[in-house]
């Protein structure tokens, strides 16, 4: 694919975000006091270039559903800056927000519960048509119709309800209904996670078709490692939080960088008997630590293999260690890219560490 | 069966029906499949081909109505278990078989601690006294590697994780040391990082316990890590049967071709676009009289417009319901 490269030059960036934190509070006792905060996003700053795919992926609870919510302003982020297209999205009032809709647009996860079961197909389309547009009836249709076509829709189809389609029909409303204003933006939040694996395949097909079609630029949220290989430019991979690692998709995926995108990529089963028997996997302990209280340090510190002294207590930065390719951990702290020796050398000095605590 | 070894679990000709307002569904039809001892059975299939279904009716776990057992034999242990008494069912529940359920989160009572209700069925079957019990449900938790054992009895269902909450129904499963375990789906609500503890888990236990594992799961990659045959489910009936390497690298249906296929990889080379399955899984309103796969096939041909495909052996012990054959293209003999 390569969309992003796709007109030559530099590519532009279409969504810039920094520092973005979304805290939700959490009451407790009789008074209802807030006693603290679950750090759903803590402190998140990526680019998405215009026409590209980023993935993002986690383990639930990472927090990679809350920051695509937070980047279209369905929350009120708690600090940090977002820009689309240029535009503030952040802090911007709610008259200059509703503005601003038609050019970002959501997927959600379940396409059960974002459809009304009250509203035809063709009034769930059309909708986003009445709010924004001051088309006419006969222009509305034809536009609902048309959209209809682009999703694999059938037009005969248009006055039934939301009930009498499949899983993989209904997402397609749900897509067609994201497209309705002609967004440049779209954030797909699980689009795919409650389709059976033969589905799947046709709206991720469906996805990349219109992507080239309309020239969309997607944030593409997904658990699935291999359908976020498959659909991706670039990939972030989030963490309690925090990204973890981000970088271009091959690079990513064939050499990881941070431990726990290595852990991450090594639990997927392949569905291949030989490979599996010789395969070497990283089983990670333990669970993921709660976002209310996370660990001092690296958030991962508590399940990492390659854990340093260092990692208990300061937080690695996302720093650029190889071009296009960043990474949040201590293990790249010192040098770009560490050679085997370095890394002994280092095991080396952390023993030593270790011994003159003791 | 080839290999000389009695089979712990023999199912045969299994037919379960759904009756609902707008008609009978038929959810299994004509199943037949057998279980060896120690051998760990993989059953994949998308949700509504019928595979926890067939699991859950020759269990009785099935509330009637609406279902509705219509035929078939599940011998175990000698016993017809379709056709035995509540009261011997009862004792080979739990006891005999153990059931894991998909969802770690709905399947534990919320009220009772952990502890208790892994001494229930000790309890129950076992003739244990509350002592005993207790022990047991320890040795069972560390079993399982859950730390602190001893007082995790106590808590309840709620201060687990997801990935913890499985390991106490894999406990529960195990509890009286059963022959067959059954696990519906286990690491389906898990991440990936949990699946893989689990499934690591899993493997041990089969060696130090020996018992005889089903499998059920809709990825391919979990199957092919664990199990040592695998049956493929579809519109209600095994299409594709046969040892695990043989099945997932020489299919013969052209359903499990195209769903190995379909499944992206995050390893080796990655293909520009997608393989799909057209169309949607049947609904199946009456028993099958065609190839319930047909009308999304690529190869399908007439014939399987107008008659269900019988399974017929290819060899290795490995079967395919189909009448197509992919080492000639053609029309597969007999």
């Amino acid at each position: 694919m390569g969309h992003a490269m796709a007109d030559g030059g530099a590519p532009k960036k279409l969504v810039e975000v920094r520092g973005l934190k979304m805290y939700f509070p959490i009451h407790a006792g009789l008074l209802r006091r807030k006693v603290g905060d679950v750090k759903a996003v803590d402190d998140v700053s990526f680019d998405i270039y215009e026409g590209e795919t980023l993935g993002l992926v986690g383990e639930s609870g990472c927090g990679k559903s809350t920051c695509g919510r937070a980047i279209l302003r369905l929350y009120d982020p708690t600090a940090g800056e977002i820009r689309i297209g240029g535009a503030e999205i952040a802090h911007a009032d709610a008259e200059t927000l509703r503005k601003m809709r038609p050019a970002m647009q959501m997927v959600f996860q379940d396409p059960q519960a974002s459809l009304n079961p009250r509203m035809t197909v063709a009034a769930i389309i059309g909708e986003p048509l009445d709010e924004h547009t001051t088309l006419t009836k006969a222009e509305k249709n034809a536009r609902v119709y048309e959209l209809m076509d682009q999703v694999g829709l059938n037009r005969t189809f248009a006055n039934r309800y939301p009930h009498a389609f499949s899983g993989g029909q209904r997402q397609r409303i749900g897509i067609a209904r994201a497209l309705a204003l002609n967004p440049k933006f779209i954030v797909c939040d699980e689009p795919i996670a409650a389709l059976d694996v033969s589905i799947q395949a046709q709206v991720v097909n469906l996805l990349e078709e219109l992507q080239d079609r309309l020239g969309l630029t997607y944030l593409f949220i997904s658990h699935d490692l291999s359908m976020v290989r498959h659909i991706a430019d670039r990939v972030a991979v989030m963490y309690l939080g925090r990204i973890a690692e981000l970088g271009p998709r091959d690079g990513l995926f064939e050499t990881p960088l941070h431990p726990y995108t290595e852990a991450l990529l090594s639990a997927v089963p392949e569905a291949d008997p030989d490979a599996e028997t010789t395969r070497q996997r990283i089983i990670l302990k333990g669970d993921v630590p709660s976002p209310a209280n996370p660990p001092k340090g690296c958030n991962f510190c508590t399940r990492c293999p390659k854990v340093m002294d260092i990692c208990k207590s300061v937080k690695p930065d996302l720093i650029e260690v190889q071009p296009g390719r960043h990474v949040a951990c201590h293990l790249y702290n010192q040098t770009t890219t560490m050679t085997a020796g370095q890394m002994a050398a280092s095991e080396a000095k952390k023993s030593i560490q270790q011994g003159e605590k003791r | 069966m080839p290999d000389g070894a009695q089979p712990v679990l023999d199912v045969k000709g299994l037919k379960t029906v759904f009756r609902t307002r707008g008609g009978e569904i038929h959810a299994v039809n004509s199943v037949s499949f057998d279980l060896r001892p120690g051998e760990l059975l993989g059953v994949v299939g998308e949700s509504g081909s019928g595979k926890s279904v067939t699991m859950m009716s020759l269990m009785g776990l099935l509330p009637s109505p609406p279902a509705d057992v219509r035929a078939g034999e599940v011998i175990f242990e000698g016993h017809d278990l379709l056709k035995c008494s509540d009261e011997h069912l009862r004792s080979v529940r739990g006891a005999g078989i153990g059931f894991i359920f998909q969802d770690p989160m709905t399947s534990l009572n919320p009220v009772f601690t952990v502890g208790f209700q892994i001494m229930e069925p000790l309890r129950k079957h076992m003739g244990m006294d509350k002592a005993q019990a207790r022990k047991r449900a320890q040795e069972l938790l560390e079993l399982v590697g859950i730390p602190d054992a001893g007082q995790r009895l106590k808590d309840f269902p709620h201060q687990f994780s997801g990935g913890m909450r499985q390991r106490v129904m894999i406990a529960i499963a195990l509890a009286c040391d059963p022959k067959v375990l059954i696990a519906d789906e286990p690491t389906t609500a898990l991440d990936v990082t949990i699946q893989a503890q689990i499934i690591e888990l899993v493997r041990e236990l089969r060696t130090k316990l020996g018992m005889a594992i089903v499998w059920i799961t809709h990825d391919l990659g979990v199957i092919a890590g664990i199990a040592d045959r695998v049956m493929v489910m579809y519109g209600g009936q095994i299409v594709e049967q046969g040892p695990v390497k043989t099945v997932l690298g020489n299919p013969q249906h052209p359903y499990t071709r195209a769903l190995l296929t379909t499944v992206p990889s995050v390893r080796g080379a990655r293909t520009a676009k997608l393989n799909t399955i057209e169309g949607q899984p049947p609904i199946l309103k009456a028993a099958p009289v065609a190839c319930a796969f047909h009308d999304r096939c690529p190869q399908a041909f007439d014939r399987c417009a107008r008659e269900n495909p019988a399974r017929i052996p290819v060899g290795g012990g490995h079967d395919v319901a189909c009448f197509w054959d992919p080492a000639t293209n053609g029309a597969r003999n007999g």
